[in-house]
């Protein structure tokens, strides 16, 4: 029932998410149109240039929803009001953060998904080629890399109090971390775009991945992000409601 | 076999920085009964319920609820499955519809009376498809209750049940409160419509900035407290009155105002004793002894003055 409650108060952040998401495969639709079949039967490595043309755009697109679905929990509840019913229930603490991040996380795994299921399926209606080797590294960098976004927005939830506080205080700090990471030096490894976006390991000439992948870096950005989910268990274990 | 008390609390602290919220409270609340909570507004009722219910840490002291330790987080969920509880502002999640809402409460506990619940919704008139934050304060009160009156706890918790009732609703929930305390149920629920408090409690505790100032069974309270007005020949001091049993002194000059918990007697043999021209002895109801305690007794005496 928790999963109920966290899935109906945060379904409408998701279906706009996923409608903004979806964007990038009507444009690849459309320039599906644009081509004679020809072309694409005769330079197949065009249709993956385009279908990574799609996963370029869907980047900020699902930074912003990552930080959009992981913002909320127990604080935001206490701003207005209903920590008290939820706190009240036969459930940990962490029981209930749990939920809150299992349900935000598959959001955020179901919109990073979405693109590459309607361009599958797009590719099959027009027969079109479509590699899903390709379609499944673009996922995997964009939420290995980028769930970290996910997880400091629950944490900042966890420790900012107020109802628009902790979104305010969160998108303050991408575009103050993305700044930094581009203008200062020293802070570039900040930069998850160039992870998230894997254009470092993708063959010009084919458009496809060919290996090898940057597990390192997914497993760092990984790592961080489970440190912040535990800290944000923690800190609302300890807190006063 | 004496019954395990329901909450039991040893030394219970509460301080925000320097500001104490609660202190040192020793409190009992037996099972079976019903227990009414008194204080003025800011005089740790919500904190000390808090406390008991695992929302905020203690600072100092620990209790028991239901027999579990509340500041061991596990034992105090344990006893949430059989606690239900009304928060003070009655709080709902606004995006649920009143169904829903329902359903969702039913879902976290084996006590749920899906026949009680029924009763209750066709008797509140609960619109089932209205979203909460289209409910009436009435609406969503009424809607805080039912959710946990359709259950059958071993302790109901009710932080201000009252507000934002009608007489009707009221009426209604007072006996339902003596209904539950009759099946079994433990009900500790705070108050500040003493009137009610004074009719269905059997045992009445004062908080007064933190401090745990009165508890005592209602009977015994009706029994034992005494206002004992006297006018003297002479100014008579505060000191000479000063005697066991005695709660609250008002003194104007010749006039004196004694509210006592016991040892009446002694006091009117100390007012014969220094000439009381005038010796009056009333017995005292709730209202007046709240106000004595939380307030001094001029403010419990100062209407008929």
């Amino acid at each position: 029932m928790l999963c109920y409650r966290a899935w109906v108060e945060t379904r409408w952040r998701f279906l706009i998410c996923l409608t903004v998401m979806l964007l990038p495969s009507v444009l690849y639709f459309h320039e599906l149109g644009i081509f004679p079949m020809q072309h694409w039967t005769s330079d197949p490595h065009y249709a993956y240039g385009l279908l990574f043309g799609t996963h370029l755009p869907s980047i900020g697109i699902w930074t912003f929803a990552a930080v959009f679905l992981g913002l909320g929990g127990l604080l935001r509840e206490r701003a207005v009001g209903t920590s008290t019913l939820t706190l009240t229930l036969p459930v940990s603490r962490a029981h209930v953060v749990g939920t809150r991040v299992g349900v935000g996380a598959s959001e955020t795994v179901a919109l990073a998904l979405a693109p590459w299921i309607v361009n599958s399926s797009i590719s099959l209606f027009e027969r079109t080629p479509f590699s899903r080797a390709q379609a499944g590294w673009c996922v995997l960098l964009l939420v290995g890399g980028g769930l970290v976004y996910f997880a400091c927005a629950v944490l900042v939830s966890s420790v900012v109090e107020g109802e628009y506080t902790a979104a305010a205080l969160m998108f303050a700090l991408v575009y103050g971390i993305g700044y930094l990471a581009d203008h200062v030096s020293g802070f570039s490894a900040l930069n998850l775009y160039p992870l998230m976006s894997g254009t470092r390991y993708l063959d010009r000439n084919t458009n496809l991945f060919p290996g090898p992948m940057p597990w390192l870096g997914i497993l760092a950005s990984s790592s961080a992000s489970a440190l912040m989910l535990l800290a944000a268990v923690t800190i609302t274990r300890r807190r006063d409601f | 076999m004496i019954a395990a008390p329901a909450i039991q609390t040893s030394s219970l602290s509460k301080y925000y920085g320097r500001t104490s919220a609660v202190q040192n409270l020793d409190l009992v609340v037996e099972a079976n009964r019903i227990t009414g909570f008194l204080g003025r507004n800011g005089a740790g009722k919500s904190t000390t319920i808090k406390m008991l219910l695992g929302l905020i840490r203690p600072t100092g002291g620990d209790g028991t609820i239901l027999g579990r330790q509340i500041t061991n987080p596990e034992l105090n969920r344990q006893a949430r499955a059989h606690i239900a509880y009304v928060a003070e502002d009655k709080p709902l999640y606004r995006y649920l519809t009143v169904a829903q809402t329902v359903r969702f409460a039913a879902a976290f506990y084996r006590d749920w009376r899906c026949d009680v619940a029924g009763k209750l919704l066709r008797e509140y008139e609960l619109p089932l498809n209205r979203r909460v934050k289209a409910l009436s304060k009435g609406m969503r009160t009424k809607l805080a209750l039912l959710l946990a009156l359709a259950r059958k706890p071993e302790l109901l918790i009710l932080d201000e049940p009252t507000e934002g009732l009608d007489p009707v609703m009221i009426e209604h929930l007072m006996q339902t409160i003596v209904a539950r305390a009759a099946e079994g149920t433990a009900v500790f629920f705070s108050s500040h419509q003493i009137a009610e408090v004074e009719r269905v409690a059997d045992q009445v505790c004062i908080l007064d900035r933190g401090c745990l100032v009165l508890d005592r069974s209602l009977d015994s309270l009706r029994e034992s407290f005494r206002r004992v007005d006297m006018v003297f020949p002479v100014d008579v001091v505060e000191r000479e009155f000063q005697l066991p049993g005695v709660e609250r002194i008002r003194a104007n000059r010749r006039q004196m105002s004694v509210l006592t918990s016991a040892n009446a007697e002694g006091v009117i043999e100390r007012a014969r004793a220094f000439n009381a021209v005038s010796l009056e002895v009333a017995p005292v109801g709730l209202r007046d002894v709240f106000l004595a305690m939380v307030n001094g007794l001029e403010s419990a005496i100062g209407k008929e003055n």
